[in-house]
């Protein structure tokens, strides 16, 4: 077990990785300034080793770097929740693999850990990188910030500043590390947003893939459904089902009333598509009320709210 | 989670109340309850902050600093009034719980009487509003229908689900677990899950002193769908098969009929044999969806049989009869 240290900074290497190295002299550099105590966890898989061994000489030349490697591709969440129990520091900083803010950052979100936030995000503004990455940043703010209630400016931002049990204690999996603070927020920790400069190296056009873009869809929908209706799935699925059942109902009824008239009813292919609507509806209802009744069984193992850990507190943390 | 039982000073009687920015009513709120509860029975105020923006917090524990049997919890976030009911009940320690509004539209003088009820053999006593101070078209009218809903279709007989004065026996509240909006079924939840004895007692009901009212009338659709839940809770909690089979039926009893209908046609009794694909097709579907209804039910009851096994409490109260 390595010594413990004041802040540990855990980089989990999935994207865009570039030289490990640099990032690690630029960010420490400020670290090292504040003479806080620190150690670096990169988080890394197997197939990233030609990045990774760069790493071996600072190692050897004895700064506080570890390098844990996960076989298997576990996305994001896992590795920063492996990298959160190897880490020795009281507060966690992540850090993306490549260099996406200034470094300057870091002081200032630690300065707000310290001062009793329990998160504290990097806010890029203003934005100074090419207009495709912030257009790309608008159109996923668009669904994703009304989601915080305004409250949160920059989901995508990775660098961000927590009290080591605040990574530990947060319910996340899959790719929702993504959208930390917009969690930390329904759980209840108090969530603080730090300005900051993008780091010049990060201001070149970025474009990914089609499956980038639909994984990222993806994401969102989930996100959606995870804060407003997990406990609740009856509402989500509820309105789906009734929508579609009220469609296929006026089809088949439209249909009935056109066979009274006299009309025939096997070459109308219409029906098929009212009952269709119906059944599709009747099934969505169906979900909903299982969602129910196993949200209604479990819900005696969660505690769903989050007592104030410091009564002084003011109850809302300061307008940044 | 509940605190211990065994706790030796523990008061007999808990006040729960839930506070959404509610700075002004405290202090009047405090002096109502001292003045209602005399010395007969050792009580506790539990005073929840749900996360207000004003001062709540604040006159909150300047009161507990001088009235040592008020005890303020205080929620990170505002978690809404279900969640800060659930706060309060977790945080009780008396054996008998009242919940109450801190808008002091309730009056603490009548605790002492849903207590006495209570005692008399109940394990939820709950109070309905007689002669109510409310605007008629935005509150007691929707109330009146959704009250009416309610006593239908979950069989407990309340006339006011939404008066938010009600005493609970500690072991009522253990079997009960609040999340969503659920605040307003706490009877027919109570009577689902564990097997609660009901009744309910008239209670005086003020004007808003201060503050702003906290419900509007555009909630039609989250509560019928919290109704079908309840209902669901209510009917098919330990049959949960039973639903769905029901559902099952009626499709199946939809295949049967356009299946008849597909070999009239067969049998050349109408003109739709030529284009006989239409129907068959139609049953094809109802059989799917009766497959599929089978198939949930059996999911739920899987979905039963292991919360069973990890929670006793899932059984409702056993009381023995006193002649």
């Amino acid at each position: 077990m390595p010594p413990t240290c004041e802040v540990s900074v855990v980089v989990p290497v999935v994207e865009r990785p570039a030289s490990l190295v640099a990032l690690y002299r630029e960010f420490s550099a400020p670290l090292r300034e504040a003479g806080r105590a620190f150690e670096f966890v990169f988080i890394a898989y197997p197939w990233f080793r030609s990045l990774t061994d760069e790493l071996r000489e600072l190692v050897q030349a004895g700064e506080p770097v570890r390098v844990v490697e996960v076989s298997r591709a576990v996305g994001e969440t896992a590795l920063l929740k492996i990298a959160a129990a190897q880490a020795t520091g009281r507060i966690l900083v992540t850090l993306p693999a490549y260099l996406q803010t200034e470094p300057a950052a870091l002081p200032a979100l630690l300065a707000r850990v310290d001062a009793g936030a329990d998160l504290a995000v990097a806010w890029r503004w203003p934005r100074r990188d090419a207009w495709i990455n912030r257009l790309q940043n608008r159109l996923l703010h668009m669904f994703v910030k009304p989601l915080s209630g305004g409250r949160i400016h920059d989901v995508a931002c990775g660098v961000r500043a927590m009290r080591t049990d605040v990574m530990n204690e947060m319910p996340l999996y899959g790719e929702f590390s993504r959208f930390l603070p917009l969690i930390a927020l329904r759980e209840g920790f108090a969530v603080e947003e730090v300005t900051c400069a993008v780091h010049p190296a990060a201001m070149t056009s970025r474009v990914y893939g089609p499956g980038v873009y639909l994984r990222r869809l993806v994401d969102v929908l989930g996100l959606i459904f995870l804060l407003k209706f997990t406990d609740k799935p009856l509402r989500f699925f509820g309105l789906v089902g009734l929508l579609l059942a009220v469609v296929g109902s006026v089809v088949l009824a439209v249909v009935f009333v056109q066979r009274v008239a006299g009309q025939g009813l096997a070459d109308r292919p219409i029906l098929l598509l009212g009952v269709l609507f119906v059944v599709l509806g009747v099934q969505s209802v169906a979900l909903g009320l299982i969602g129910e009744m196993i949200v209604h069984l479990t819900a005696s193992q969660r505690q769903r709210y989050r007592l104030r850990a410091d009564p002084r507190r003011p109850s809302r943390p300061e307008a940044a | 989670m509940p605190t211990d039982d065994g706790v030796s000073d523990a008061p007999r009687l808990s006040i729960v109340v839930p506070l959404f920015n509610e700075e002004e009513n405290i202090p009047l709120l405090h002096a109502a309850v001292r003045d209602a509860l005399t010395s007969e029975w050792s009580w506790e105020l539990v005073l929840v902050d749900d996360g207000s923006s004003d001062h709540t917090v604040e006159i909150a524990l300047e009161a507990a600093a001088r009235d040592p049997r008020i005890r303020v919890v205080q929620l990170s976030r505002n978690y809404g009034q279900t969640l800060a009911m659930q706060a309060g009940f977790d945080q009780a320690r008396g054996q008998v719980v009242v919940s109450m509004d801190g808008d002091l539209q309730n009056d603490p003088r009548d605790i002492p009487r849903l207590v006495a009820m209570l005692e008399s053999g109940y394990d939820l006593v709950a109070g309905y509003r007689e002669r109510r101070q409310d605007r008629l078209i935005s509150r007691k009218i929707p109330s009146f229908v959704a009250n009416r809903m309610i006593r239908a279709i979950t069989g407990v007989d309340i006339r006011d689900n939404g008066c938010s004065l009600k005493a609970y026996r500690r072991e009522t509240l253990r079997r009960m677990h609040l999340y969503s909006d659920m605040h307003r079924f706490l009877p027919a939840l109570a009577a689902a899950t564990a097997g609660a004895r009901i009744t309910e007692i008239p209670v005086r009901h003020h004007a808003r002193r201060f503050g702003q009212s906290k419900y509007g009338l555009s909630r039609i659709f989250k509560l019928l769908a919290d109704l079908i839940t309840i209902t669901m809770i209510s009917w098919f909690r330990e049959r949960p098969l039973v639903l769905f089979s029901i559902g099952a039926s009626v499709a199946l009893g939809l295949a049967l009929g356009s299946l008849g209908m597909t070999l009239l046609g067969f049998g050349g009794l109408r003109h739709e044999m030529a284009n006989a694909y239409v129907l068959p097709a139609a049953t094809l579907l109802w059989i799917l969806l009766a497959c599929y209804l089978l198939t949930l039910g059996l999911i739920s009851e899987v979905a039963l049989r292991r919360a069973r096994e990890s929670d006793p409490e899932l059984l409702p109260l056993a009381t023995e009869r006193v002649f």
